[in-house]
């Protein structure tokens, strides 16, 4: 059993300004995730779920407390070390996948490659198998406006995961899914995890995802209610 | 640098239709700006070559009291000849005079010149030409306004050296057609030793036209104005069609530039969902305003290639063709215009008119780019307006 710590959460605080007043989206979280975990950060709207991935994600930083991911502060990252963490080290998925309009499948995949700077050959083979994971290589030609929600989160997923980065956020992934994609994107995701070792951090708060998470994260106003570990792999805090 | 241009290319080959009107915009203003200054640059060589043909040769010697451009020293202002014997240099005498065609009077400037001289192109061997008549050449404009013809005879009236007047029948021996007007409207050529014969101002010259081997001998009473000093005028005017033609293409210029503009600003707007999703992939805001500012330099170097795959055969026709440019009347121009005008295309213009949209359309591409800075990412991401 790996038991590296990848993400660690301390008294993590985040207020937003709302009008003349603060809206706390975050109540002192103190969290830890190991790598090569599958874990869903689940709660009703405003609880604080997206906001914790974007911390984590190094898209936000908190207003107290420590966040530190792979071993780096997200609080004292600078605006170019933060890039750098995502470009590296984190995937992301969205809710509406935000594939990039005006690329194929294959420039949306080949992204987070160039920017790497990788070589053309280099981008080609690891495109081509990340699409060959999420089942979709014949579509590698389509534009995103072509594909259905199910190609269109399977090109997400290939995109986040074609550089292997070493965390994957998933917000609400299968929130614009029939429950049959949803079913194969998790699949997808869950041997993409035991394949890669990546640590799968989701949101969502779908009843039937949470049955494939080996740990469930409760948030309820910004604060963990349960930390429920469903599979030994995982570790609470 | 080289990953922006990568970016850049795929983002507007992907925009389709978006790019290609905002590329054949700039690529038409391109064109029209290196085709109007052309056209000038055309039309100053044109200008320049005609008149020094046709008026300036290669400089003139002046009388130190002459100014071709005030009459009042038409009556003093020229000196004798003797002295200056040099054969590059053919004397003119002018004169005021007045002819009557159909009865009436019209005043014009009497010029007395070698028709030997090989100076300038004007046809005076046709002033050689022995008849009972003063032979004079005239030019198409004093044609048209006085209403003479070749071969027609007109009353000549001139005062000589000691303010009587006289008069004779004057012969039109030939009309010449010039692109100069200032050889043209209101004058009138003789032989000079006719006029000295007519005014008894024998061996005067009111100045002396140098040919290409002449050498400056400028003396007291005799001032050498060169070819450059000479076309002043000329150069003036051009400028001052360049800065009236520069409005034009700054115009032309500002139209395109705003589509640009304009794309970049809707494009900060319309593409925020984009842009969170590019930084978090990983990109920095600098990189990805460099991404939009280099989207915007793309269009200028996209314009420059289709302005140059239609713009270099209509270029070119006009070049070889040149544009017929109807004058009724020369005199309203007050320099050399051609009927037909051959623009010139150098290599400062177009490098210079490149650099130009280049730089511009870099620069109205990076202005609204510098929103991108202020921008949150995870409001970006969720294309929440900011």
């Amino acid at each position: 059993m790996n038991t590296e710590k990848i993400i660690t959460l301390e008294n993590v605080v985040k207020r937003f300004k709302v009008g003349d007043g603060e809206f706390t989206a975050l109540k002192d979280i103190n969290l830890n995730f190991d790598k090569g975990e599958f874990a869903g950060l689940v709660g009703p709207s405003g609880s604080g779920k997206t906001t914790l991935l974007n911390i984590i994600g190094s898209l936000d930083s908190p207003t107290e407390g420590t966040a530190t991911v792979m071993g780096k502060s997200i609080s004292e990252l600078s605006h170019k070390e933060s890039a750098l963490l995502r470009n590296h080290h984190i995937g992301f998925i969205f809710q509406v996948y935000n594939l990039l309009p005006v690329y194929t499948v294959y420039e949306n995949v080949e992204f987070a490659l160039l920017l790497q700077n990788h070589s053309a050959e280099e981008r080609k083979k690891a495109v081509m198998d990340a699409l060959d994971w999420v089942g979709i290589a014949d579509m590698a030609n389509k534009k995103p406006a072509k594909l259905s929600g199910g190609e269109g989160q399977r090109v997400a997923i290939a995109r986040a995961m074609v550089k292997k980065p070493q965390i994957l956020l998933a917000d609400e992934p299968t929130a614009n899914l029939d429950a049959e994609n949803a079913h194969a994107i998790l699949q997808t995701m869950k041997s993409l995890n035991k394949e890669l070792d990546t640590t799968f951090l989701f949101s969502t708060h779908d009843e039937k995802v949470m049955k494939y998470m080996d740990r469930i994260i409760h948030l309820r106003d910004g604060s963990v209610e349960k930390d429920e570990i469903i599979n030994s792999k995982s570790s609470s805090k | 640098m080289k990953q922006a241009f990568k970016l850049a290319y795929r983002n507007l080959m992907g925009a389709g239709l978006r790019t290609w009107l905002n590329v054949s915009v700039l690529s038409f203003s391109f064109v029209v700006i290196v085709f109007y200054n052309g056209l000038i640059d055309g039309w100053n060589k044109q200008a320049r070559r005609d008149t020094i043909e046709w008026e300036t040769g290669n400089g003139h010697l002046v009388h130190k009291d002459f100014d071709a451009f005030d009459p009042f020293t038409i009556l003093d202002g020229h000196g004798n000849i003797s002295q200056i014997e040099d054969k590059n240099l053919s004397p003119v005498l002018v004169r005021q005079a007045s002819i009557y065609p159909d009865g009436r009077m019209m005043t014009v400037a009497l010029k007395g010149i070698n028709p030997l001289q090989n100076a300038l192109k004007l046809p005076t061997s046709k002033l050689d030409t022995a008849c009972s008549e003063v032979p004079i050449l005239i030019g198409q404009n004093m044609a048209r306004s006085s209403g003479l013809n070749k071969g027609d005879i007109v009353l000549l009236q001139w005062k000589d050296k000691n303010g009587t007047f006289d008069a004779a029948n004057a012969v039109v021996a030939d009309v010449f057609k010039t692109t100069v007007p200032t050889v043209d409207g209101g004058q009138i050529y003789i032989s000079i030793k006719k006029l000295w014969d007519l005014t008894g101002l024998q061996n005067e010259a009111s100045f002396l036209i140098a040919n290409d081997q002449y050498v400056n001998t400028q003396t007291d009473q005799w001032i050498y104005k060169d070819q450059d000093e000479l076309l002043i005028t000329l150069d003036n005017i051009i400028a001052t069609e360049r800065i009236s033609g520069s409005i034009l293409y700054i115009l032309l210029m500002l139209i395109a530039l705003l589509a640009i503009f304009d794309t970049q600003v809707l494009s900060i707007f319309r593409r925020q969902k984009e842009i969170g999703t590019y930084m978090a992939l990983g990109m920095t805001k600098l990189q990805v305003i460099k991404l939009f500012t280099v989207e915007g330099l793309m269009y200028s170097i996209f314009a420059m290639l289709v302005g140059c795959i239609w713009g270099i055969p209509v270029l070119n026709y006009f070049a070889r063709n040149g544009i017929p440019y109807p004058v009724e009347n020369m005199d309203d121009f007050g320099i050399s215009i051609s009927e037909i005008m051959y623009p010139i295309y150098g290599f400062k213009l177009i490098i210079g008119t490149v650099i130009a949209v280049v730089i511009s359309a870099t620069i109205v591409s990076y202005l609204p780019a510098r929103k991108i800075a202020r921008m949150d990412a995870v409001d970006a991401i969720k294309g929440k307006l900011q």
